[in-house]
């Protein structure tokens, strides 16, 4: 006789349970996974205007794009302006080292929120003063560099293809450190203050520290930044599709046209769904390996459950 | 001792002058949008407006319809972080502290949803929401913040920390565990709702590459999509009203943060999220 009660309760409990995450589980599933496995599929198919009529093309789309040399140029710039974005990495460290030095305290409060400060209003109108900033002719950095050198410069930041990604790198770079400061702070500051004392008491110098203490203790946080900082630029975007004035191909003679870019121009200027998905597939599988080590790093999915 | 204090004197200078130099590009925008001879050519740098007016702003107010691109993201802005902060304490609830069958196979169901970048399905996102005619609606940005996966993570770690203790008083009254979350569980987590709001509320509203991809009409559209496009339609001299409208755009936000600052500064250096 009590069977049934003690069976009706487990139902009870695992329905309850599940009213707790069945609407974001669905959303997943339907916003997330169909779409992830439309893409793969779509990558190897011929695909209409309307998103019907598909036909299976196998390795096409991805043959196309790798015969395309724009489609190579928007990934060496990609992996360039990535690559180049981890100088953020050494100015977080340096600032965060300085801002660490003046000790806890209103100094260093003021420091640490002022600096973050780009990162919170980086948006779309930031971009936009950038632009003028580094406008070859009257632009801030120009005007700058001119006083420094004494006579006029006239560098196009954005628009000479030599030095796009100098300028592209300067507003990353910009927009990015305090980010990195804070990470590099809250890490050093993590650090146990014996060890350094043990140090002082060797007789050890502030570099000595620095290379025998601070730097290895810092080891993780620097592998964050750089696979995170990997992960965003990879993907980068809308700063750079703002600054080259809305346009897909990239400004200065396409040297600044991302992966993303390149893929948008296929989705929504001259739509051919089949290849901008082989190019989302390719986009997909470099930042999927940076992930990966970030998943290992910050062990989320380590956790027990 | 000396020698301490002077060297803590030489590195706050070293930084203050690192600080005027990032901040001077906002500066200068400052000073442009109140500028009434930045309108035809771009001034020389100054941080004082060579012909101080409030032209700018009254034209580029004539020229975009801000208060309606303001009133967009704000309601937007208010929806999406409510939905996600919610949705995200439900789930963080039941990976905590339910028992039920399948936990593990779906906490990683979640979890993995992180190497899928946005970008990477971004086309069949766009055609599915074609295909349910709700292109150009406000469903797009809406309907995708029912799961928010980091916030679920941190607020999993966060409400796990919580003594069950606390929820037996409410079970022994015969209480369900809908009576426990919203009396015990969200009254409790307030320090984490918040971070959670804060990271959503700077993503929501600097959010650009969907909604111009999903809307298409002035009226809907968020600020980020109508800035940047009211600055592509200008004339390239048009230097001033341009700067007004960057520097309008980026007003809440400041506002956000001054207030906010300790506590922003603080959930993100803890959570290790940027956006």
């Amino acid at each position: 006789m009590k069977r049934p009660k003690i069976t009706k309760r487990i139902v009870r409990n695992q329905l309850v349970a599940y009213s707790f995450i069945i609407v974001s589980l669905i959303t997943l599933l339907v916003l997330v996974y169909v779409p992830m496995l439309t893409t793969i599929r779509y990558s190897t198919y011929k695909v209409g205007l309307v998103g019907y009529g598909e036909k299976f093309v196998g390795w096409a789309n991805y043959k196309m794009l790798f015969s395309q040399k724009a489609f190579w140029k928007s990934i060496t710039n990609t992996i360039i302006l990535a690559v180049m974005g981890l100088l953020t990495i050494p100015v977080g460290f340096i600032l965060a080292v300085l801002i660490n030095s003046l000790g806890r305290g209103r100094t260093q409060e003021f420091f640490r929120v002022g600096f973050y400060l780009p990162n919170i209003i980086t948006g779309v109108s930031v971009y936009l003063i950038f632009q003028v900033v580094l406008m070859g002719s009257g632009g801030l950095l120009n005007n700058f560099l001119g006083k420094i050198v004494g006579h006029p410069v006239t560098i196009g930041w954005l628009s000479n293809p030599k030095y796009a990604k100098v300028g592209a790198t300067i507003l990353w770079v910009w927009m990015n450190a305090g980010y990195s400061m804070l990470i590099n702070l809250a890490s050093l500051q993590a650090i146990p203050t014996d060890l350094y004392e043990a140090a002082a008491l060797d007789g050890a110098t502030a570099f000595q520290k620095m290379l025998h203490i601070t730097i290895p203790n810092m080891k993780a946080c620097f592998s964050l930044l750089f696979v995170t900082g990997m992960i965003n630029g990879l993907a980068r975007f809308t700063d750079i599709y703002i600054i080259s004035g809305s346009n897909t191909s990239g400004g200065a003679g396409g040297s600044l046209q991302t992966i993303l870019m390149y893929i948008f121009q296929y989705s929504f200027e001259t739509p051919n769904y089949g290849i901008s998905s082989a190019g989302a597939m390719i986009l997909f599988v470099l930042v999927f390996a940076f992930t990966m080590i970030n998943v290992r790093l910050t062990g989320f999915l380590k956790d027990e459950v | 001792m000396k020698r301490a204090k002077i060297q803590k004197i030489m590195i706050t200078l070293v930084l203050l002058a690192i600080f005027i130099i990032v901040i001077t590009p906002l500066l200068w925008a400052i000073s442009m949008s109140f500028d009434r001879s930045a309108t035809t050519s771009l001034p020389p740098f100054s941080l004082w407006p060579h012909k101080p007016s409030m032209f700018n702003y009254t034209a580029s107010f004539k020229m975009i319809n801000l208060m309606q691109y303001f009133k967009n993201t704000v309601i937007i802005v208010a929806i999406n972080t409510t939905l996600a902060v919610l949705f995200s304490m439900m789930c963080g609830f039941a990976f905590a502290k339910l028992k039920f069958v399948g936990k593990k196979f779906w906490f990683i169901f979640m979890l993995a949803v992180m190497m899928v970048p946005f970008e990477s399905r971004l086309v069949p996102l766009y055609l599915q929401y074609r295909n349910w005619k709700l292109l150009n609606t406000w469903w797009p940005l809406i309907l995708g913040q029912f799961a928010y996966v980091y916030g679920t993570f941190f607020a999993r770690s966060y409400i796990g920390s919580i003594p069950d203790s606390l929820a037996e008083s409410v079970y022994i009254d015969g209480g369900s565990e809908w009576r426990v979350f919203w009396s015990v569980i969200v009254p409790l987590s307030k320090p984490i709702m918040s971070t959670l709001a804060i990271l959503q509320i700077i993503s929501n509203w600097n959010a650009y590459l969907w909604p111009l991809v999903v809307i298409k009409d002035y009226s809907k559209q968020m600020i980020s999509v109508g800035v940047a496009m009211f600055n592509a339609q200008q004339e390239s001299f048009y230097y001033g009203p341009r700067m007004a409208v960057s520097v309008m755009s980026a007003i809440p936000l400041t506002i956000l943060y001054l207030i906010l600052q300790k506590h922003i500064v603080a959930s993100i250096a803890v959570s290790g999220i940027k956006q």
